[in-house]
């Protein structure tokens, strides 16, 4: 009814263009060849790259977070179970059956993701504040279960063998490559999820969610989508996370302090940013880490900045530094309507 | 045995019924999910054990300084943080609670370390007998206090000014300003009343437990639990919820072994949020939340 | 001429109030119909059953003969129904282009394949976007298309609801006060939009207001209910010196 497309008029930029540009693909991509080179620049000891693994797996499973939080607005507060899901389940493949790092990575995932589409269906009515306490409920569930079930060993732990990809043992450099790739792989994901039908349908959940049943979205469908990637994604922070140390135990995974770390994250790096976790990942491990000797100040470190930005910037982080560019790209990329004439 | 397992199930339940009524308080009033709630609590027992330890002052009067540390606290809070951001967004305002759990937890050890502490005051270990079951005295003295404070709170709502305005501050928030009331100074008033409650959950837990940062993690979870139980809205409702809770996971402690007594809360929470999350009593008022 | 859209005996009460009492309507394809009647008789619970927002206790409805009383709100846009809401319901943080598409939501296809950008995925999502600009355009919204509509005026962002109501490509639209809030020259304008609607693409409207001299000058047909029930029906003239219309509006002067 409104005429057959005129190719020709087609405006390049547009795929990159259907939701209001938040990223800068120049940054994301040095970003990832530093985070790669890193671990083989002279002077950078194993216990460098350890760290750099770990920021990637809390930027990994804050992204998990950002999918359901940022984009399709369920507070979350028990990602750190869906985390302990990867990275037992990885962690039990590899001691029984010695599966590949990557293996169990990807059903560390997978059994996260399964976790999550039972979540989201059990939880299928609930929003806002009965969803985070639902959240925190499962992750406080997820602890007891490790803690007191027999074959996760619960506070004694499982110790696991040298990391192993394809028939090689890899240290920890080889392990930060496997983690950068891995952070690679989920923000490409993201990335196509954001700027895509499903992404745009998460969105318009959040925003109005009758509108968006009106317009066809099926709520049930996509939110437990929305729950099933979510967790997926964070379940891949599990697995890689469990390898790290090669060890996990529920002093570690039990605690609520994952979940919390994630929002908190997802919040301050700024929830619906492709940037977001990047930022607060990073800001979540390293605070601790420079203030090594001072474990508690760092706790108030973090709580202080945290309600500085919700106070200063409800955008995160993120937002405040994507506001320069934003209105840069809006004037370059769309000066003009590119409309053809009916 | 079901007497006692009972009794002192109704005795913890009173306990988690002091933060689970805090968390309604609250989030009526505020919108807010406080998860500070339990670390307010926690710092009233530090307060309270300093008071005692440090300034060797009675029992009594240690509560009473501790009480008022944390209504302070509550109002401080809500000035310096809540009030800001009163306007924004749901995720804003519950991510700050967040912030002053880590604010809290941090300070907490960072005065007083992270190592668990015993409470200096204890109660006579010699169990007594009611209705048949042997409980122990410590219980007994928490019941009562925990008693007290529940027809304090059915007093203030109901026949004080402030208690009515806060009911209409519930009610409707904008048919109450316009009615002349002084919605801020409710506000503030309902986080001064969380750190009241607070400050007994804590000091009235710190013997059974021990005091450390996060002595409050898990009774605050369940207090959550007790507060869904009312539909988040309804105080009777948190209460009954608060006892049911101290009675079942004492009872599956007491049957089927220690194990099941943590799981049993956060069993009841999956189940209660899947199939009623408008709580088992009554009907909640406003569903977007 | 086919009916496209029909209710029969729709009965919905909430806790004893009862807000639609037997009402039974029809709608003609291709026209513009009106609903009615004064406040609290019922209108936008109607409009909710008809959407599947709001099931009726008795009653059936039809799209097209073929009965839709079980289906669910997200099951109507492919169907061919769509409709905005009383209080301007946009998703307020992202592009107008962005809420354009989502009223396209049901034309993505499979959702894998959208996501992960698989070839034939890839050339529909750029004619759904190119026939969003073609809409955006015909509503005078291209220059707004990177906008966030929470920065929009108010009568651009009603025309940004219209723009995503047409996006599903429906047969019917369902408007709950197309210009309630609206000054007279967004009135006018709306009115515009909603002729253009109906003629150009043939697009049935059914539309609730309370701006009667809107209704009476845009409308083919006019269904009027009053407590929950039927008052009356007709064109508007007919409804026009209809007593019992004007008595049931008497006193409601501010109303109209």
């Amino acid at each position: 009814m409104f005429g057959p497309v005129n190719k020709s008029s087609l405006n390049r930029g547009t795929l990159a263009n259907i939701t209001t540009l938040r990223q800068n693909w120049g940054l994301m991509i040095a970003l990832f060849t530093a985070a790669l080179a890193f671990p083989f620049l002279p002077g950078v000891e194993g216990w460098m790259a350890s760290q750099a693994a770990l920021i990637v797996v809390y930027i990994i499973a804050a992204q998990g977070v950002s999918i359901l939080t940022g984009y399709t607005g369920l507070v979350t507060v028990g990602h750190g179970g869906f985390l302990a899901i990867g990275a037992y389940t990885s962690a039990l493949l590899t001691k029984y059956f010695a599966v590949d790092l990557i293996i169990g990575i990807i059903s560390g995932a997978i059994m996260a993701g399964v976790f999550g589409f039972l979540l989201g269906l059990v939880f299928l009515r609930l929003s806002g504040a009965f969803m985070a306490i639902g959240t925190l409920g499962f992750a406080f569930f997820v602890g007891t279960i490790v803690n007191n079930i027999p074959i996760f060993e619960g506070r004694e732990g499982i110790s696991l063998p040298t990391n192993r990809v394809l028939g090689m043992e890899i240290g920890d450099t080889g392990f930060l490559v496997i983690s950068v790739i891995a952070l690679g792989l989920t923000t490409l994901l993201i990335y196509r999820l954001v700027h895509s039908g499903v992404g745009r349908a998460f969105m318009a959940l959040r925003d109005a969610e009758r509108a968006a049943e009106s317009s066809g979205v099926n709520r049930v469908k996509y939110r437990t989508l929305s729950f099933t990637i979510s967790a997926a994604v964070t379940g891949v922070a599990g697995g890689l996370n469990a390898h790290i140390v090669n060890y996990v135990s529920a002093e570690v995974f039990a605690d609520i302090w994952y979940s919390v770390d994630f929002l908190v994250a997802t919040v301050v790096g700024g929830s619906a940013m492709l940037m977001g976790p990047f930022i607060g990942g990073f800001f979540i491990v390293m605070v601790p880490f420079f203030l090594e000797e001072l474990a508690d100040f760092s706790f108030i470190l973090k709580g202080v900045v945290l309600i500085g930005v919700l106070i200063l910037a409800p955008a995160g982080i993120a937002g405040v530094i994507a506001r320069p560019f934003q209105a840069l790209r809006a004037k370059r990329i769309c000066p003009k309507s590119t409309g053809q004439p009916k | 045995m079901f007497g006692q397992l009972f009794i002192s199930g109704v005795a913890t339940g009173a306990l988690y019924a002091l933060t689970a009524v805090a968390v309604v308080v609250v989030f009526r009033n505020t919108r807010t999910i406080n998860l500070a709630q339990g670390d307010f609590a926690m710092v009233g027992a530090f307060a309270a054990l300093v008071f005692i330890k440090d300034f060797g002052l009675n029992y009594y009067v240690a509560l009473f300084g501790a009480v008022l540390t944390c209504v302070l606290l509550g109002i401080a809070f809500e000035r310096i943080v809540m009030r800001p951001i009163a306007d924004s967004d749901w995720l804003t305002l519950f991510t700050a609670t967040l912030g002053m759990y880590y604010v809290l937890h941090g300070v907490a050890g960072w005065f007083w370390g992270r190592d668990t502490k015993a409470f200096p005051v204890t109660f006579d270990p010699t169990p007594i007998e009611v209705i048949g079951g042997l409980v122990s005295q410590g219980h007994v003295i928490n019941m009562a206090w925990a008693g007290g404070i529940g027809l304090m709170l059915f007093w203030f709502f109901r026949y004080t000014k402030q208690g009515i305005a806060m009911r209409a501050v519930t009610d409707d928030p904008d048919t109450a300003m316009l009615m002349g009331i002084p919605v801020r100074f409710i506000v503030l008033l309902t986080w001064g009343m969380a750190g009241f409650l607070a400050a007994f959950a804590g000091v009235l837990l710190a013997p059974i437990v021990y005091v450390a940062p996060e002595m409050m993690d898990e009774v605050l979870i369940k207090g959550y639990v007790a507060a869904v139980f009312g539909g988040l809205y309804s105080i009777p409702g948190a209460i009954l919820g608060a006892l049911m809770i101290g009675i079942t996971e004492n009872m599956a402690g007491g049957y089927l072994g220690s194990h099941f007594k943590t799981a049993t809360a956060f069993v009841m929470i999956v189940v209660l949020l899947a199939f009623r999350p408008q709580g088992l009593f009554g009907i909640q008022k406003r569903r977007e939340f | 001429m086919t009916e496209i859209l029909r209710c029969e005996n729709v009965l919905v009460s909430f806790g004893g109030v009862v807000a639609c009492n037997n009402i039974t309507l029809g709608i003609t394809e291709g026209k513009i119909i009106g609903l009615i009647g004064p406040n609290g008789a019922g209108k936008t619970t109607l409009f909710n059953v008809l959407t599947r927002f709001q099931d009726a206790d008795t009653g059936s409805l039809y799209f097209r003969g073929a009965d839709i009383g079980r289906l669910k709100p997200h099951d109507m846009a492919s169907m061919g129904m769509t409709r905005t809401f009383q209080n301007i319901n946009l998703f307020a943080e992202q592009s107008t282009l962005d809420n354009i598409l989502i009223g396209a939501h049901h034309l993505i296809g499979n959702p894998f394949a959208n996501m992960f950008g698989l070839p034939r995925a890839r050339k529909n999502e750029r004619k759904l976007i190119e026939r969003a600009r073609q809409i955006a355009e015909m509503l005078r919204l291209e220059d707004q298309l990177n906008n966030e509509v929470k920065n929009l005026p108010y009568g651009v962002q009603k025309r940004v609801e219209m723009a995503r109501a047409l996006a599903s490509n429906p047969e019917i639209i369902l408007l709950d006060e197309p210009v309630a809030g609206c000054n007279e020259e967004e009135t006018a304008d709306l009115k515009e939009i909603i002729q253009h609607v109906n003629r150009e693409l043939g697009i049935t409207v059914f539309l609730v207001e309370h701006d009667m001299s809107m209704v009476m000058s845009i409308c083919d047909y006019i269904y009027v209910i009053n407590f929950g029930a039927n008052l009356a029906e007709g064109t508007p003239a007919e409804i026009q010196s209809n007593s019992d219309v004007i008595k049931a509006y008497l006193g409601e002067e501010d109303e109209t």
